[in-house]
């Protein structure tokens, strides 16, 4: 397996993804891990559709994408990850998936969430899964697109420093 | 000079309004507004080599989602403005005045991106007061609401347009003196190497496949062509 | 304008419409105004409403109304040409709802929800990253002949299948609801995009031929030379491809050729100073 990227994007695959990241880590499958996609048909047709025919498309729950991403399946491919929560992100790190980098692209305002950059609305129990994954060593940082540069997570959350 | 920066001003407002917030057209392009600019000032071909320089730069720079570009609209616009300025002021003209110009808007270009950021940011406010229009039963304010966002996509863009005119107005004079001479000498490569270098980033962050091989040949197929001929 | 008609005039004749012609060229016209309010949290969410809203006035009234309103106020954001199909079809849903036709399957505003992303990364691939720099490097061409005419062919080069898109797709939605993500499914539009910008890729690379070849003869050096620029674009590519921004490559490529246009002005002098020329 070669994970050239893992990032959280509430959006899934839409024009950040192909546009920019694919061409730039030259990943040549893309992984979708999320549950409410997985288990609707329309839903995963529909996203299936907006990704060239080049590119493979793999969409799954959580708990499929990892066993799909630890077997062998995908030795061949660059593989580009993306989940759709904080949770998700964790929960795949529980069921034993490595990965020693996350990219936090958009993630959506809601009631409770906070603002942290312009596309980074987060609520505490994000927060916390943040953190766990942060203890796990992996490497957190916050960037759209290629083109704009890298922040890790820790200077966008100066308050969470202060709660520990 | 007034009527100048007046009419620059206005372009200015329509085309970058163009950008996001109304219609996407694309006459917010450098290689419309440019000369439309210049053609407005009575200068047309100034506007054209401008545009020309420009349009390819940022054009790699998708305005995907959430992402900004720099904007290189009110980049094109200031600096036909500044060149047709400059050019009757300082009673100077050719290629490199305006390669001056474009120097000294380019960096204040990235001046615009944070404009733009603070536009969207500023529009937050919006909705909210979309949120309890709609609780109030009132939907025509909620509607009005809407219409406001225009107010900070203008200011932006008008903010823009007046910091890289007032830095080039500023520098260009102090600047042109010492630079005349010794841009004199390869004036015309530089303007050779804007669209190039733009063409290159395209080439660097399409996502085509060879897209380095289907350059190549083209360009050598178009070559050996004009050379034939 | 011709499209615009055609779009509007295509009723199907026996269907009943509960949107008159007149309030869907409105909301047309509104449509051109999505992005006005575009912000962080809702992105194009405020302006979807507000497009929708004469359509929704001719379906709802008095508190429904509101709660159909507060509903499409949410986060909405997909690409600007393929907004006004999604509105459409969305009018179209909730005429179905209006008038007592509920299609389990999905809820209007699920569908919403659900075609938009990936219509955004369609309309991202196919407009912004194939069609335009398509049609730039076509004007490109005639802008660096000097003809004045350069802008308009760009205009009407690039507007050509956005047009296409905002006003036949806005009928299409319209008159055939959720069915209308077919063409998407069948025409493979990602592909579509990859071609386009193949075809962008070679325009560029004549356009950077033409440009090289003419200002070889303006300033009077053999042409053939013009085929080492091959070694700076390749070396140039790589480098963006490593992420460098426009900017610095600008920066350092024209302070690059400044300094030798200086160097070798000064090495003119200096041979000439000698008696050597």
């Amino acid at each position: 397996m070669n994970l050239v990227l893992t990032r959280i994007d509430n959006r899934l695959i839409h024009g950040q993804v192909l546009e920019a990241w694919v061409p730039f880590v030259r990943a040549d499958c893309i992984v979708v891990a999320n549950d409410d996609i997985a288990g609707n048909p329309l839903k995963k047709m529909m996203m299936q559709v907006s990704v060239p025919s080049r590119i493979r498309v793999e969409i799954g729950t959580v708990a499929e994408s990892v066993a799909l991403l630890k077997s062998t399946k995908l030795d061949c491919c660059r593989v580009l990850l993306l989940f759709g929560t904080t949770a998700d992100a964790v929960s795949a790190y529980r069921e034993g998936l490595v990965y020693s980098r996350l990219n936090l692209g958009n993630l959506q305002a809601d009631k409770g969430k906070e603002r942290f950059s312009c596309t980074l609305f987060l609520n505490p129990s994000d927060l916390d899964d943040l953190e766990i994954l942060d203890q796990a060593g992996i490497k957190i940082t916050s960037r759209c697109v290629p083109a704009e540069s890298e922040r890790s997570w820790r200077k966008l959350i100066p308050a969470c420093k202060g709660k520990k | 000079m007034v009527a100048s920066l007046t009419i620059g001003a206005l372009v200015s407002l329509v085309c970058g309004l163009d950008r996001v917030a109304i219609l996407q057209i694309m006459i917010s392009r450098p290689i419309v507004a440019a000369p439309l600019t210049a053609l407005l000032l009575g200068e047309p071909l100034i506007g054209l080599q401008i545009g020309v320089m420009v349009e390819l730069l940022w054009l790699a720079r998708l305005p995907v989602g959430a992402a900004i570009p720099p904007d290189d609209t009110q980049v094109a616009i200031s600096s036909s403005v500044l060149a047709i300025i400059m050019a009757k002021t300082l009673s100077a003209s050719g290629t490199e005045l305006f390669l001056l110009c474009l120097l000294i808007a380019i960096p204040l270009g990235k001046v615009g991106q944070y404009f733009d950021h603070y536009a969207r940011q500023y529009n937050i406010r919006l909705t909210k007061k979309v949120d309890s229009a709609l609780e109030n039963g009132s939907l025509l304010t909620a509607e009005l609401q809407h219409l406001r966002g225009l107010g900070s996509f203008s200011l932006a863009a008008i903010g823009t347009y007046a910091v890289i005119m007032l830095g080039g107005l500023l520098t260009i004079p102090l600047l042109w003196p010492f630079l005349q001479h010794p841009l004199s000498h390869s004036s015309g490569w530089i303007q050779l190497a804007f669209p190039l270098v733009g063409i290159a980033v395209i080439l660097g962050t399409i996502n085509v496949s060879r897209a380095l091989t289907l350059f190549c040949t083209s360009f050598g197929m178009a070559f050996l062509l004009m050379w034939l001929v | 304008m011709y499209l615009v008609w055609y779009g509007f005039s295509a009723d199907v004749v026996g269907v009943e419409m509960a949107i008159p012609r007149k309030t869907r060229i409105y909301i047309w016209f509104r449509l051109l105004l999505l992005q006005a309010s575009w912000n962080f949290e809702r992105l194009q969410g405020i302006g979807f409403f507000y497009c929708l809203l004469p359509g929704l006035k001719k379906l709802y009234s008095g508190e429904k109304l509101l709660t159909v309103s507060r509903k499409y106020a949410g986060y909405f954001n997909t690409h600007v040409y393929l907004a006004p199909m999604v509105a459409g079809a969305v009018l179209k849903l909730e005429e179905d709802r209006a008038q007592g036709i509920v299609d389990p399957a999905l809820e209007a505003d699920d569908f919403k929800e659900m075609v938009a992303a990936p219509y955004a990364a369609i309309g991202d691939a196919l407009f912004w990253g194939g069609v335009r720099p398509l049609a730039a490097g076509v004007a490109l061409f005639f802008a660096i002949k000097g003809i004045l005419w350069a802008p308009l062919i760009f205009l009407l080069v690039y507007n050509i299948l956005p047009m296409w898109f905002r006003t036949v797709f806005f009928a299409r939605g319209y008159r055939q609801g959720m069915r209308s993500v077919e063409f998407i499914q069948q025409h493979r539009l990602p592909d579509w995009a990859i071609h386009t910008k193949e075809a962008a890729v070679v325009v560029l690379g004549g356009l950077s031929a033409f440009m090289v070849y003419s200002h070889l003869n303006q300033v009077g050096l053999p042409s053939w030379l013009g085929m080492l620029t091959l070694i700076p674009m390749v070396i140039l590519v790589l480098v963006a491809r490593q992420g460098l921004s426009p900017l610095l490559l600008i920066l350092i490529t024209g302070g690059s050729i400044f300094l030798i246009g200086l160097f070798g002005a000064d090495m003119i002098c200096l041979l000439e100073s000698w008696g050597l020329k």
